[in-house]
């Protein structure tokens, strides 16, 4: 243990009781010797000026829901937790735009933010959990992705603690900005690669009057039948915030029935939503079964979905692995990937709940079974996304099985641009090393 | 182009024409003139020769050659940028990508299209529109400015308040480096390609990272229902107060802009008068889309809220006739500064909605100050301001007189927690007003970046970020913004 002094010299910039030492590790990895809980953004910036110039290596968490996302390390030296840097900065309720720092949590935010008829328009997993500065640095989003658009779309500026601790701001606090680089864009979804989100600022939209949720099951599970009627709705002129496929398994857990399923999702002024209710009515083949979830009925709904991903903070699993897959392709193939994803769960004898939206090309894929079933499936699924044109990562996986399963599948031929900011901007690798694509 | 054989001793020209073909080649003074500014007239300096490929395998092999031979050079859409973007500020050989203007494929079950980056604004528009759907991003001179450009500059436009800008539109892009190196980023359109968001990055990058060749952007479904309300204010205050209001009722607008008595004086002197009486001091255009069922509700509530503000007058558009007649003289707004001002000169400030009165008072400040009228027309419910500067170049000292009161407007956006652009790029024209909102050390982040995709700084060098140190670039503005 000659080696574990320097984290008395943490105690510089740190009180004793925001440093606990790790006497045993997490299955999922991405774990430190040493967890620190910065207050400040100071502190922030000294752990990584620290860190920088002694050569330790540093993760990056906000409470720990994505602790299975990406890493190939058990623990590296520091584990920055963000839980205890959070809050609201300023909330600019007639500007529509907020400033909040990276460890709030994200049901906490739109909490803070309801009063006032205001939301993140985001929807991303575990919003009791996650916090909002992981929920942009892993760029999470819902199925109401299709009407709110995702993380690059809300984000409006940062503030980035550099890993040599300069603090960059990016953007700004106004919802239209194009001066200079959009570098807000170059750390969402960046896995905390290059630098630590210290705070960000949104903008905001109005909490809609009125929502609903259309579930629309097709018992004879004949894929056409669902294509051609999604093809058909999408093309007029309703507005869905979500319009997400759920496979049997998924529809099963969430709605009592194992068949496909579509969940469309309405906001607006009450009239409004009744009235693309009936489109859905209108349109809908004659052997799907039709049920409205309305009002706290439809929150209900929503409060259970966003729980089915597997968490990083949760115990570990029985019987088995966890896995999450994110896989992007054109919207409609989204059809392709979950009927394979059912095809798949029987060949490898794996448990596979997956939804897509139609109208955005994302899917997610959540897996339990053994560790060759899981591994299987997964690759099984990335050859049908590649087919496709598309991709498939791992959000979620043991750590023992990320050594073995490429998360980010392959490296795309600009490889060596990524490669090259990475550099520039975190030339020892200190922050969140091998965290991200290509090992980066 | 007139068919003549290359006469030039420049063995550069004569290599690049090789590449392009000697009728897509323009190296003579005479013809390079056209090619000396964009919108953005202040600065103004002769490219070394201006090629015109068809392909991007044309793109390249010229990067290429540029690349090798440590040629300076720089892509041109259709020239409309305000902010001096494609100003060859260093002789640079210019890429006219005006031949690649394909529509390259449309998907509308996937309601997405691919284009050639100098295919124009608005006929990938009504390309689509017979079928319901629309490209969403549609800046003010959309009938004639490429997609190309939009991407570079990350162009806006009147209904990006509820629809987003350009970026919010991009799924794909295939770009060459300036290295000359094709790459192609999100493919043919899967959303969050794994890696840094290059497509976030390089679209507003002014072209300084790489030249477009290839764009798959989102196309949008129609709107069932659309409805435009028009208010006239006897004060300026009263037509602020009910932007902030409407925004933050919870109401969107698919767009929300205000004109002040000199906006509103120019427009009726020139091409296209709606008869808005000329003694107002503000009127708003406000615009709201959506599922016909719950249009009403929020017209309702808006023009209470007019009422709420003393408004003079306020009418719903009756037809889609009427419609358009308001939109064709807010878009042609700042030409129509030409009916009253020999020069003028267009800002693009941003600020947080609620400073909208302030700031208002300071413009009217800064001009009663450099003795020059200020014109305002801008994209209120955003905060995106376009205070126009009138002047006359022919006056010695106007012209920079002008750019101060110009720039003291920025500094007035800046001082609120605004930016210095909301839509117009930095360019040439506000580098140095960089400085409002950035450290240097920001600059430096940026200027990193830059050095990952573009190292010899030879694409469109001297645009976007200050000089270090300050040394003020003093080219002398020669003449006029039309």
């Amino acid at each position: 243990m000659l080696s574990m002094a320097w984290i008395e010299e943490l105690q510089a910039f740190l009180h004793p009781e925001q440093i606990k030492r790790n006497e045993s590790f997490h299955p999922l990895g991405n774990d430190g010797a040493v967890t620190v809980y910065p207050q400040t953004e100071e502190e922030i910036a000294a752990v990584l000026r620290y860190a920088d110039r002694h050569g330790k290596k540093v993760v990056i968490a906000g409470r720990g829901t994505k602790r299975g996302f990406g890493g190939q390390r058990e623990q590296a030296d520091i584990l920055l937790s963000l839980e205890h840097y959070a809050g609201i900065v300023e909330h600019a309720a007639a500007d529509m735009t907020v400033t909040v720092k990276a460890g709030t949590v994200f049901g906490d935010l739109q909490r803070a933010l309801a009063p006032y008829r205001q939301k993140v328009a985001l929807d991303p997993f575990w919003p009791e959990e996650a916090t909002i500065g992981g929920v942009i640095a892993a760029n999470d989003s819902g199925p109401k992705r299709l009407g709110y658009g995702s993380a690059r779309d809300s984000v409006i500026g940062l503030r980035v603690v550099y890993p040599n601790g300069t603090v960059i701001r990016s953007g700004g606090k106004v919802v239209k900005n194009v001066a200079g680089y959009d570098m807000n864009k170059l750390f969402i979804g960046a896995m905390g690669t290059l630098g630590v989100l210290s705070e960000i600022t949104l903008k905001l939209r109005p909490l809609a009057k009125y929502e609903s949720v259309v579930l629309l099951s097709f018992p004879s599970g004949d894929i056409h039948d669902i294509r051609s009627f999604s093809i058909s709705f999408l093309d007029t002129m309703m507005e869905p915030v979500c319009f997400e496929l759920l496979n049997p398994a998924l529809s099963e857990r969430l709605t009592g029935r194992p068949v496909y399923t579509l969940a469309i999702g309405f906001e607006d002024v009450e009239n409004a939503v009744h009235y693309q209710e009936q489109w859905v009515e209108r349109l809908r083949p004659k052997a799907a079964e039709m049920s409205i979830l309305a009002g706290e009925e439809a929150a209900a709904f929503w409060r259970t979905f966003y729980t089915i991903a597997p968490n990083g903070r949760l115990a570990r699993v029985e019987n088995g692995v966890e896995a999450a897959v994110k896989i992007g392709v054109v919207n409609l193939d989204v059809l392709s990937i979950l009927r394979e994803s059912v095809l798949i769960a029987d060949r490898c004898h794996v448990r596979i709940e997956a939804h897509g939206g139609l109208g955005h090309g994302l899917c997610q894929a959540y897996m339990h079974g053994g560790e060759e079933g899981v591994s299987a499936a997964i690759e099984e699924l990335r050859q049908t996304a590649v087919r496709l044109g598309g991709y498939a990562i791992v959000k979620h996986l043991p750590l023992s099985l990320r050594q073995r399963v490429d998360v980010w599948g392959g490296k795309p031929s600009y490889f060596f641009l990524l490669e090259g900011i990475k550099r520039k901007i975190d030339p020892n690798k200190t922050v969140n090393d091998q965290r991200f694509i290509g090992g980066i | 182009m007139r068919k003549r054989p290359i006469a030039t001793n420049d063995p550069h020209i004569q290599a690049l024409a090789r590449i392009v073909g000697e009728q897509a080649i323009l190296y003579r003074k005479e013809d390079l003139m056209a090619y000396d500014c964009d919108g953005f007239t202040v600065h103004r300096h002769l490219p070394r020769a201006v090629v015109f490929p068809n392909s991007t395998e044309q793109v390249a092999t010229i990067v290429k050659y540029c690349h090798e031979h440590d040629l300076p050079f720089l892509a041109r859409g259709a020239g409309t940028g305000l902010s001096g973007g494609a100003i060859p500020l260093n002789g640079e050989v210019v890429i006219s990508l005006t031949r690649m203007k394909r529509l390259l494929h449309v998907d509308l079950e996937n309601r997405r299209a691919v284009v050639e980056p100098g295919f124009v604004n608005l006929k990938l528009t009504n390309s689509v529109a017979h079928r319901g759907y629309y490209y969403a991003p549609d800046p003010s001179s959309q009938y004639c400015c490429t997609i190309g450009g939009n991407v570079a500059e990350n162009a806006g436009g009147a209904h990006c308040l509820k629809y987003g800008v350009t970026t919010n539109h991009i799924l794909g892009l295939e770009v060459v480096l300036p290295n000359g190196e094709v790459i192609e980023i999100g493919g043919n359109g899967v959303p969050d390609p794994p890696g840094y968001d290059l497509l976030g990055l390089l679209t507003g990058s002014e072209g300084t990272l790489g030249i477009v060749t290839k764009i798959t952007v989102r196309l949008l479904k129609n709107p069932e229902a659309k409805q435009t309300v028009l208010a006239y204010f006897d004060e300026v205050e009263d037509a602020s107060q009910t932007v902030s209001d409407i925004i933050s009722a919870g109401i969107v607008p698919a767009a929300l802009e205000m004109m002040d008595q000199t906006a509103i004086e120019a427009v009726e002197a020139a091409a296209f008068p709606v008869g808005h009486p000329k003694d107002i001091a503000a009127l708003l255009l406000i615009e709201v889309d959506g599922i016909s069922a719950g249009i009403d509700e929020q017209i309702n509530d808006i023009l209470t809220i007019c009422r709420r503000h003393h408004v003079r007058e306020v009418k719903v558009a009756q037809s889609e006739e009427e419609r358009a007649r308001w939109w064709a003289n807010r878009k042609t707004g700042f030409g129509a500064m030409g009916a009253i001002s020999p020069d003028y000169l267009v800002q693009d400030g941003v600020i947080p909605r609620s400073r909208l009165p302030e700031v208002l008072r300071e413009i009217a400040d800064i001009s009663r100050k450099y003795g020059l009228r200020i014109a305002n027309i801008f994209h209120a419910g955003d905060g995106n301001l376009h205070p126009l500067v009138l002047f006359d170049a022919s006056k010695p000292g106007e012209t920079e007189r002008a750019l101060a009161a110009g720039s003291e407007c920025l500094k007035a956006c800046a001082a609120v927690g605004g930016s210095i652009t909301g839509e117009h790029g930095v360019g040439i024209e506000k580098k140095e007003e960089m400085r409002f909102i950035f450290t240097d050390e920001e600059i430096l982040a940026q200027t990193a970046i830059r050095d990952v995709f573009n190292p010899k700084n030879l694409l469109n060098a001297g645009k976007l970020f200050p000089t270090p140190g300050r040394c003020v670039e003093t080219k002398q503005a020669s003449s006029t913004v039309k």
